[in-house]
């Protein structure tokens, strides 16, 4: 008896080792192939490659001896850094190991969810003692904490700081709205857009890359799935992905001149039947992306929109594979949406010093290089742009100023005086995306429900319309 | 020697027996394999698709840059010291209370058995910021002490339930027995009944043990610089790479599979006490 028993346990699981190896052998083998194929062209482009990195690599050299030259000055103790930003493993030893390593004092870098980061800094107001020194968020982390007056007076800082030439829209927008100086600018990051190198034989005749039109981009898509069936066009609509953005900042003021205010005009008509007809070349599995440097490696897509820091893995990693351009322009400009990282100091900071000293040192140009060429976030201050960054870093870093830089460039700044009701916003515009492109319903009556929902927002917080669209007095009006 | 077969139907029902516990085992083998290769494999590997599965190239690259990054060590150690607080606080409270709703019928006994269930209905998202409050003032806020008691808390209801069950599995003619042979309650309880209740209470052990090792919110509130292990890992693990990731998944895997293997026995007891 139990000899068949295991006769049959060992038959079975003979059948499924059988199965499991039969079917992928011939594909690892035709595999094989291609990659050695591969191999032989990144060669031969790295040859070239390498002859500029050694230039680089020595100018790295001498800057270091510089810094050791100089003396370090006081010792400005423990400084606790609670930050939102660079959470990611890798970023986050790069904060520790690199970017804070020559403050002087012992500088305590701890990544953090924005949700527990508020509760903590409420709740060390409520009891009155502190642990947090410095906090590192976006912009719309600090009006819930304005609000519970745990953010302290930082204007004589910035005062200090004035000569970093930081641009002044930056510095307002610091104030949040007042006329006090609530944070310091540090850093600021953008979305771009990412190709395989793959891709760029497909594009439309006479079009640049680096000053592509929406129609263009459509035509381009449509090239890709005519020539191999699939659809390349990536962007990423997952839960936790970015979408909303590039419909504030990027294809709504493209084709409105706006992101609010024209929230249901002809023009945002017209521009969700464009969406409608460019959807049929996105890749479906969009509405799962979260980081579209994902995707990118593994080539499911292969021209895809997102956060310069979601995308960067992709150019370090295969920097000869990929190359970053501008957003495309509309009839009314090319919509862009700078993210602006910004430092702040609790009231409840026990090293109060320690705190200024290391904003100080975050917007120093040194840092200011060092952050870019180590978590991707671009600088806030006037410096030159280095050449001896990484290269990924450097193809971001164009493909970010020619975007700025672009003559028809219309920066949308994220949400201002929102609040707490930020995702809300978010919110109504993800969901006249879901309704309009993804399950087909009438244009015209999502607009008008959803414009509804939000003047309703508008109305509640009070907030002013912010850039693009044009400054009002009293709370910002869908037209 | 010629054996006796048993009947074809009966092999037949074997066989599928077989089968379906095979396919069990696959069905949570095969995840933790695939992470494990995942861990293990280098990072342009991770990302190629179809992927491969087979080992065909091992790297503890990932693995490497993971386990060295600042305090990934030391919030192991936090953890286990979490665990252990934990698991030995919740059974010194517990299992008296267990015993005591065993063995004593009293006014309100069911009624008290659902308050304490009721502990576990409260959000503990509703009482992060008084609680963050409340440990600040007392001077145990970013410690692991403070983990381990809100631990406690949230063990506790389960704790008592499951020693209860496994004191009421235990006949009390033996406790009986012991005292006119000369024990006084507390001795009876101590030589009689704890000996034999000892696989229950390893069972409800093993709850508190995975709960605290487990628990990710109250552990991310009230510390800063002394986190344990699953919240480090939560903040860091969401916005990194696949590859990291996959040895993240890997390395919090092992430590309660290791765990549960070593005491898998009383498992088996978690629902009380055989005696026969």
């Amino acid at each position: 008896m139990r000899r068949y028993i295991l006769l049959s346990v060992a038959a079975v699981l003979a059948l499924l080792v059988l199965a499991a190896c039969a079917t992928p052998t011939p594909q690892v083998i035709r595999e094989t192939v291609v990659v050695t194929k591969e191999v032989e062209k990144v060669v031969t482009k790295e040859v070239e490659k390498v002859v500029k990195e050694t230039v680089v690599v020595t100018k790295e050299v001498e800057k270091v001896v510089e810094k050791v030259v100089t003396p370090t000055p006081v010792d400005y103790g423990k400084v606790l850094i609670l930050s939102t930003q660079a959470k990611p493993v890798e970023e986050a030893e790069k904060m520790r190991g690199i970017v804070l390593r020559d403050f002087p004092g012992q500088a305590e870098f701890i990544p953090e969810d924005e949700g527990v980061l508020i509760d903590r800094v409420l709740a060390e107001k409520q009891a009155g003692k502190g642990s947090v020194d410095v906090l590192i968020a976006l912009h719309g982390t600090y009006p819930v904490l304005l609000k519970e007056d745990a953010l302290s007076d930082v204007s004589a800082l910035m005062e200090r700081l004035s000569d970093r030439g930081i641009p002044e829209a930056f510095v307002e927008l610091g104030k949040l709205g007042t006329d006090t100086q609530y944070y310091i600018p540090v850093m600021q990051a953008t979305y771009i857009f990412a190709a395989n190198k793959q891709a760029l034989e497909y594009l439309p005749e006479g079009a640049d890359i680096n000053a592509l039109t929406w129609d263009e981009l459509l035509q381009w898509a449509k090239n890709i799935y005519e020539a191999t069936g699939q659809r390349k066009l990536g962007f990423p609509a997952g839960e936790k992905g970015l979408m909303h953005r590039f419909l504030e900042g990027y294809i709504y003021p493209s084709f409105t001149g706006g992101m609010v205010t024209n929230f249901r005009s002809d023009d945002a008509v017209a521009m969700w039947e464009f969406f409608q007809e460019l959807w049929q070349y996105v890749n479906p599995q969009s509405v799962t992306y979260e980081f579209m440097q994902e995707p990118l490696l593994a080539e499911e897509v292969w021209v895809a929109f997102d956060h310069t820091a979601r995308l960067i893995n992709a150019f370090k990693e295969r920097p000869d594979d990929f190359v970053a351009f501008p957003a495309p322009a509309g009839p009314k400009g090319r919509g862009f949406m700078p993210v602006i990282v910004g430092a702040a100091i609790p009231t409840t900071a026990p090293n109060r010093a320690g705190a200024e000293a290391l904003i100080e040192y975050l917007t120093a140009p040194e840092t200011q290089i060092a952050i870019l060429r180590e978590i991707g976030f671009f600088p806030v201050t006037n410096v030159d742009f280095p050449g001896y960054v990484s290269v990924g870093i450097r193809l971001e870093g164009e493909a970010v100023t020619k975007q700025a830089a672009a003559p028809d460039a219309l920066p949308a700044l994220l949400p201002v005086g929102l609040g707490a009701r930020g995702g809300e916003f978010n919110k109504i515009y993800r969901d006249t995306f879901t309704r309009i492109v993804l399950n087909g319903e009438d244009i015209r009556t999502v607009l008008d429900e959803e414009a509804a929902l939000l003047q309703e927002i508008l109305d509640d917080t009070g907030a002013p319309c912010w850039p693009p669209d044009p400054p009002s007095d009293g709370p910002c009006q869908v037209k | 020697m010629e054996q006796t077969r048993p009947p074809m139907s009966q092999r037949i029902n074997r066989g599928l027996t077989y089968l379906v516990a095979l396919a069990i085992a696959l069905w949570i083998l095969i995840p933790i394999y695939l992470i494990a290769l995942a861990a293990f494999s280098p990072r342009q590997l991770v990302y190629s698709w179809p992927k491969p599965l087979l080992p065909t190239s091992i790297s503890i690259e990932t693995m490497r840059f993971f386990l060295t990054s600042y305090g990934v060590l030391a919030s192991v150690r936090n953890s286990v010291v979490v665990a252990v607080i934990t698991l030995f606080l919740s059974l010194l409270i517990g299992a008296p209370a267990g015993y005591a709703l065993a063995r004593y019928v009293f006014r309100g006994h069911h009624a008290f058995q659902l308050l304490i269930l009721s502990t576990r209905a409260f959000p503990i998202v509703i009482l992060s910021i008084p609680m963050a409050v409340t440990f600040i003032n007392w001077g145990l806020y970013d410690t692991v002490l403070s983990v381990a008691l809100v631990h406690t808390a949230m063990a506790l209801p389960t704790t008592v339930l499951v020693t209860s069950s496994v004191f009421i599995g235990i006949p009390k003619e033996l406790e009986e027995a012991a005292m006119t042979l000369g024990c006084n309650r507390l001795q009876a309880v101590l030589r009689v009944v704890l000996p034999l209740a000892l696989p229950g209470l390893a069972a409800a052990a093993i709850f508190t043990f995975v709960l605290s090792w487990n628990e990710v919110f109250a552990a991310a509130i009230l510390t800063l610089q002394n986190r344990t292990l699953p919240a480090k890992m939560v903040v860091q693990l969401n916005e990194s790479p696949i590859p990291f990731r996959f040895a993240g998944g890997f390395f919090l895997l092992v430590p309660s599979l290791l765990f549960i293997f070593a005491i898998r026995k009383y498992l088996f007891n978690l629902w009380g006490v055989k005696l026969k």
